[in-house]
C-alpha cells in the first residue's frame, strides 16, 4: 500500500520522479482494484492542491501543462491494476474551441483538471462550428457546455454557438461557461453565457458548484 | 508647405517627442487596425481578400480616411499565398479564413543537441522542412517552392511599403515606423516554432540545461533579425512581441527568458533603433525587469493594472496599449469614450505616453466602428498637454 498523503503532497508539488516512483512501487504490490482507485484518488486531490497554489499565482499556466502530463502518466502506470471498476463521474460536460479560432492550449489545461475533478469531458476539437455543440449536447445530455477561445472574434463564434443551443431547445437544460484570453463580464452577459473565466482551475470550481 | 505636408511634419514632431521622452502637444493617437477588420469594414470577404493584395491600398485608404490615426494603422503579415506555398503548418486559416498560429513542433526533443551545436544548419535542414511541408521534398522542388516563397515575400511587404508611404504622404501622417521587423524574443522563438508551447513548459523541467543552451543558441539569430541590413533609419522601431513569460513562474522566466531577451533589446538600442515591446497578456510581476530595460523602450501593454505600469516603469520608459479593445465590442459610444478618459487620465500625465489599445480589433465583429471611430476622435481632440 502507499501513503496517500504523501502521494497528494507529491502531485501539489509537481515532483514527477517521486510520484512515478511512488506509484511504480505500488503497482509492483500488485494491488486491488479497490486501492488503485485509492490511488487515483489520491492523485486528483494533488491536482486540487495544484488549482489552488494556481489560483494564489504560485503557479502558473505551463504548471498546469506540467500537471496535466504528470496526471495522465500517473494513470498510465496504474491503468493494469485499474482494472474495470472506473470512479463515479459527477457530471457530463460538452468542451471545444468554438469557430474560427485554431487555440487549444487553455481548452486542454480545463479538461484535463476537470477530469481530474470527476467530470467526463466530450472533447469536441478546435474551430467548432455552432451545429457540433448542438448536436453532441444532443446526444450525451450533458449538464454543462464550455466553450473556449483565444482570439478577440471568438466572443461572435461563442454567441452564434448559444443561439444555436436556444434555437435547438437545449439551453435551459444546461449550464454554460466559457474561458479563454478575451472573455470578459460583460461579454459574458452579451453571449448569453452562465459564467466566464480566464482562470482554468476557477472555472472547474464554477463547473463543481453547478453540479452539487 | 502644403497642408498635408505640415499635418505630418506636426504628426511626427509629437511622435518623436513621445519617443525621446519629451512631452508632446498632444497625446499621438496610433492605434494597430489589421487588415482583416479593414477588409470587412470595406465589405470584403477575408478568404479573397488575401489573394487580391493589388487591393490593399484601395482598402487601407478607408480606413484612414474614416478612422483619426496619426500613424499608419495597418500592417499585415500573414499572407496565406506564402504560407501556402510552404505548405505551412505554423500558419494556417480558421474555418472564418483568419491566419493563426497553431500549437507546431519543429524541433524534436533528441535533437536539441544538433541545435545547440548549430542552430543555423539544424532550422535550414530539420526544423524548416518540418513545419513547411514543401519544403520536405526533393532538391529541386524545395529550391522552386523557396524561390517563389521569397518572390511572394519580397512582392507583398514591397506593396505594404509603398502603399504605406503613399497614404501617409496623402493623409499627413507621421513618419515614423515601429514595425522595421519582428523578432522574437530567443526564448519565445524556442517556444512557439521550434519545441511549441506545451513541450517546453515540459522541458523546462525535465531537461532545464538543454533548454537554457538552445535559448542562447537562438539569441543572435533573432538579433539578426531585427537589425535593419543598411544603416539604421531614423525614427524606427523594432517590433518584439513578448510571448511566454505571463505563463512562466518568475523564478524560469529570470532563468531561461530575461538575460538573453534583455541582450537583444540592448543591442538593438545600440544600432540606434528604438524597441517596442507587446507586453502580451499580464505581466505586471514582471515591471522591474521591464523598468531594468534601456532608458524609452516603448511598452504596449495588453492586461494588468495601469496605475501600477505607469508608476514603475512610466518615468523611464514608454507606455501604450492597456485600453480593453473588447469593449469597441461590448460598450456604447459613451462607455467607450468614458474609458479612454480614464485611461488617458491614468498614462498621459507627464508623457511617455500614445494612444492604442490592448490589442487591435481582429476582425469587423470585434470593434463597433461607431465607437472604434469615437475613441479615436476623442484622445485626438482632448488629449492637449
Amino acid at each position: 500500500m502507499f501513503n496517500a498523503e504523501q502521494l497528494k503532497q507529491a502531485v501539489g508539488e509537481l515532483d514527477e520522479e517521486k510520484v512515478l516512483a511512488m506509484l511504480r512501487e505500488f503497482v509492483a504490490t500488485n494491488p486491488s482494484q479497490e486501492e488503485a482507485q485509492q490511488a487515483v484518488a489520491a492523485c486528483q486531490s494533488g491536482m486540487a492542491i495544484v488549482g489552488d497554489l494556481f489560483e494564489k499565482e504560485e503557479y502558473f499556466v505551463g504548471d498546469l501543462i506540467f500537471a496535466g502530463e504528470l496526471l495522465t502518466n500517473a494513470i498510465e502506470i496504474l491503468k493494469p491494476v485499474l482494472g474495470s471498476a472506473s470512479s463515479k463521474k459527477i457530471g457530463k460536460i460538452v468542451l471545444g474551441t468554438v469557430a474560427g479560432d485554431l487555440h487549444d492550449i487553455g481548452k486542454n489545461i480545463f479538461k484535463s483538471m476537470a477530469e481530474a475533478a470527476g467530470f467526463e469531458v466530450f472533447d469536441l476539437g478546435i474551430d467548432q462550428p455552432p451545429a457540433n455543440f448542438v448536436n453532441k449536447v444532443r446526444e450525451v445530455k450533458p449538464e454543462i457546455v464550455g466553450m473556449s477561445g483565444v482570439l478577440t472574434l471568438a466572443l461572435e463564434a461563442m454567441k452564434d454557438t448559444v443561439d444555436a443551443l436556444k434555437e435547438a431547445g437545449l439551453r435551459d437544460s444546461i449550464k454554460i461557461i466559457i474561458g479563454g484570453n478575451p472573455v470578459t463580464k460583460e461579454a459574458c452577459e452579451q453571449i448569453g453565457a452562465d459564467a466566464f473565466t480566464t482562470n482554468a482551475a476557477e472555472g472547474v470550481k464554477i463547473c463543481q458548484g453547478w453540479v452539487k | 508647405m502644403s497642408d498635408v505636408k505640415a499635418l505630418a511634419e506636426e504628426r511626427t514632431q509629437m511622435l518623436v517627442d513621445v519617443l525621446a521622452g519629451r512631452i508632446p502637444k498632444r497625446v499621438p493617437v496610433c492605434p494597430t487596425i489589421t487588415y482583416e477588420y479593414a477588409v470587412e469594414y470595406t465589405g470584403n470577404s477575408l478568404f479573397e481578400a488575401f489573394w487580391h493584395m493589388e487591393n490593399f491600398e484601395k482598402i487601407s485608404d478607408v480606413i484612414c480616411r474614416d478612422f483619426y490615426v496619426d500613424l499608419f494603422p495597418m500592417n499585415y503579415l500573414r499572407f496565406p499565398a506564402l504560407y501556402k506555398t510552404l505548405g505551412a503548418r505554423n500558419w494556417v486559416q480558421g474555418s472564418n479564413g483568419f491566419m493563426q498560429h497553431p500549437e507546431v513542433v519543429g524541433l524534436l526533443e533528441e535533437e536539441y543537441d544538433e541545435f545547440i551545436e548549430s542552430p543555423y544548419d539544424c532550422i535550414m535542414e530539420k526544423v524548416l522542412p518540418r513545419i513547411y511541408t514543401n519544403l520536405n521534398t526533393d532538391p529541386v522542388t524545395r529550391s522552386i517552392v523557396l524561390a517563389k516563397a521569397f518572390k511572394i515575400f519580397n512582392d507583398e511587404f514591397g506593396n505594404i511599403g509603398a502603399v504605406t508611404a503613399k497614404l501617409s504622404a496623402k493623409y499627413g501622417l507621421a513618419n515614423v515606423n515601429l514595425f522595421s521587423a519582428a523578432p522574437s524574443a530567443p526564448f519565445d522563438f524556442v517556444a512557439d516554432q521550434l519545441r511549441g508551447f506545451r513541450n517546453i513548459m515540459l522541458d523546462i523541467r525535465r531537461i532545464p540545461e538543454k533548454v537554457e543552451a538552445a535559448v542562447k543558441a537562438a539569441a543572435p539569430l533573432m538579433t539578426k533579425m531585427g537589425l535593419p541590413a543598411g544603416p539604421t533609419p531614423p525614427n524606427t522601431a523594432v517590433f518584439i512581441p513578448m510571448h511566454m513569460g505571463p505563463f512562466m513562474r518568475t523564478a524560469d522566466f529570470e532563468r531561461f527568458y530575461y538575460p538573453t531577451f534583455k541582450e537583444m533589446v540592448e543591442n538593438f538600442v545600440k544600432a540606434g533603433l528604438h524597441v517596442l515591446l507587446f507586453v502580451e497578456q499580464d505581466m505586471m510581476r514582471y515591471l522591474d525587469h521591464l523598468n531594468d530595460l534601456p532608458e524609452n523602450t516603448i511598452m504596449w501593454f495588453e492586461l494588468g493594472d495601469p496605475k501600477l505600469a505607469k508608476e514603475k516603469v512610466g518615468k523611464k520608459h514608454i507606455i501604450t496599449g492597456f485600453y480593453p479593445v473588447t469593449m469597441l465590442k461590448t460598450g456604447t459610444v459613451e462607455q467607450c469614450v468614458d474609458k479612454a478618459k480614464e485611461i488617458l487620465d491614468i498614462l498621459a500625465p507627464g508623457g511617455r505616453y500614445f494612444f492604442n489599445f490592448d490589442k487591435a480589433p481582429l476582425t469587423f465583429d470585434t470593434a463597433k466602428p461607431e465607437n472604434l471611430k469615437a475613441v479615436l476622435e476623442y484622445v485626438a481632440q482632448n488629449a492637449n498637454y
